[in-house]
């Protein structure tokens, strides 16, 4: 399993992806949609790491390895929950400054705690959603990545919906004050074990579908 | 010992069925596995190492069944399908450096000794090396871990007939020690008839011979006669060209009658394939 992660960051990822996470910096945007910041790395990295994969015939290559099926595919799922995770940290230092500078929080959902919270959610969702889907065959992103991205639009669309009209929501997972932020640490812990859970289960279903794939 | 078994394997396609392919192959021996295009050379290696299920059947390498060992027995074996085609603007350095980690056996001195004899540079990517030093590298990559049993499919095809030489050579150099095996697969029966011991012959998912090459060059004869000749043998014949100065069929030994008075040759592999192919109406 160590070998096929080295061989994703060896072969698969081209460094470059990592400096997506850099897109978090936009959570210093005064009074914006802060969701959308941890949605570059779907948009950029996602799509090209795969299709560089597949390019570059990395399922051919994988299946000549001494490797079981499901190992490729729990590396796959694994380096890139890795990247997200990363993402994650990059925008938990962008949080911390944007909770530094501008105190007055946002229209929708402050940068703070929960919103890490609710990010981990989403990519968790994601996760859940588009490696099933794309293991199916795979080497097919267009549909699994346009499914993956939905859920994440809609369900995030849905908590930022719940923040402005509905108080008991905002209480939760609005404010940025020392007291609120504090209060959000169960979110945050909420998020980390749901971003754990889902993607362990997206990568059961994965390595199931891909087992059935003939190659 | 046997060092390869596949029995009763079978595998449904919409347009395609391999029925039934069993063979089995011995320790230090070479085995070809030929037949035409589309005859399921590949369906049959990708369905032994199961990269494509098959529905039924059991195949078992080095003694152990392949289902229950699978990752042991890839441990000891060595397979390509054609020649390097991942990767391609990466430094075979590289593409070595991820591959050696894999193998518990890996053997870097090998690796460089088949690395100088084949010329290969380790710098360049497999971009910028022709197909035969591909495949040559494909093959350095399965011999470096001290693979016991080699599968490849069609190992020879894209090669020049010097580089082509120098690889027969080499398999024979490899099972010289008697304890291992090559099973590849081929439509150049030239090289088979230079290295081979046995002989499995497929043809429309149905194994039609698996035997050593010399029965098998043994069991059928070629026979050439006047078209007066062609109707009451006909039945006998496996298929036959009629042609304007009479016919050439190919014939089991075993059905061959002294009274038949006809020119009779010994088939090379590609006659026998060629006539077969002709019954299975695949070159019509």
């Amino acid at each position: 399993m160590n070998n096929l992660l080295y061989k994703e960051l060896r072969l698969v990822i081209h460094p470059f992806y990592y400096l997506t996470s850099l897109f978090a910096a936009l959570i210093l945007i005064p009074y914006w949609v802060y969701f959308v910041a941890l949605m570059y790395f779907l948009f950029i990295a996602i799509p090209n790491i795969f299709t560089n994969a597949k390019a570059q015939n990395d399922t051919g290559f994988s299946v000549l390895l001494p490797v079981k099926k499901s190992d490729v595919v729990k590396a796959r799922v694994t380096s890139m929950a890795a990247l997200e995770i990363l993402q994650m940290a990059v925008a938990a230092i962008f949080v911390a400054i944007s909770v530094a500078i501008s105190p007055k929080g946002n229209v929708l959902i402050d940068a703070n705690l929960a919103y890490l919270g609710c990010g981990l959610l989403l990519y968790g969702l994601f996760n859940l959603f588009f490696f099933p889907m794309y293991y199916k065959t795979g080497h097919k992103i267009g549909i699994p990545l346009m499914v993956g991205l939905t859920v994440f639009t809609i369900i995030g669309g849905i908590i930022e919906v719940l923040v402005v009209t509905v108080p008991a929501v905002a209480k939760v997972l609005d404010g940025n004050t020392p007291s609120a932020l504090v209060s959000q640490i169960p979110v945050l812990a909420a998020g980390i074990a749901l971003f754990a859970g889902l993607t362990w289960l997206a990568y059961r279903m994965a390595a199931k579908n891909f087992e059935a794939v003939d190659l | 010992m046997e060092i390869l078994s596949v029995k009763n394997l079978k595998k449904h396609y919409p347009q395609f069925d391999l029925k039934d392919v069993s063979f089995s192959l011995e320790q230090g021996y070479i085995m070809g596995f030929i037949g035409s295009n589309g005859a399921g050379k590949t369906t049959t290696l990708k369905s032994m190492l199961g990269m494509v299920h098959k529905d039924s059947g059991t195949v078992s390498m080095l003694g152990m069944d392949f289902a229950q060992h699978e990752l042991e027995i890839k441990q000891h074996i060595g397979f390509m399908f054609g020649g390097v085609d991942y990767y391609a603007k990466t430094k075979i350095r590289t593409i070595t450096d991820v591959v050696r980690r894999f193998y518990h056996e890996w053997d870097d001195s090998i690796y460089q000794k088949y690395m100088k004899r084949f010329a290969l540079d380790d710098n360049k990517r497999p971009s910028e090396l022709s197909s035969g030093m591909r495949i040559k590298y494909s093959l350095v990559l399965a011999l470096s871990h001290r693979a016991k049993l080699l599968l490849l499919d069609e190992p020879t095809s894209g090669l020049d007939p010097v580089a082509r030489d120098n690889l027969l050579e080499l398999f024979q150099e490899f099972i010289e020690d008697g304890e291992r095996s090559i099973l590849f697969s081929t439509h150049i029966t030239s090289d088979l008839e230079k290295c081979a011991d046995y002989i499995t012959y497929i043809e429309r998912g149905c194994i039609i011979e698996s035997r050593t090459k010399d029965d098998l060059l043994q069991a059928y004869r070629l026979v050439k006669g006047t078209s007066e000749q062609l109707a009451p043998l006909q039945a006998r014949l496996i298929a036959s060209k009629s042609h304007a100065y009479g016919f050439s069929g190919l014939i089991k030994t075993a059905e061959l009658d002294p009274g038949d008075r006809l020119e009779i040759e010994e088939p090379t592999l590609e006659d026998i394939m060629i006539y077969y192919a002709k019954k299975e109406g695949l070159n019509e």
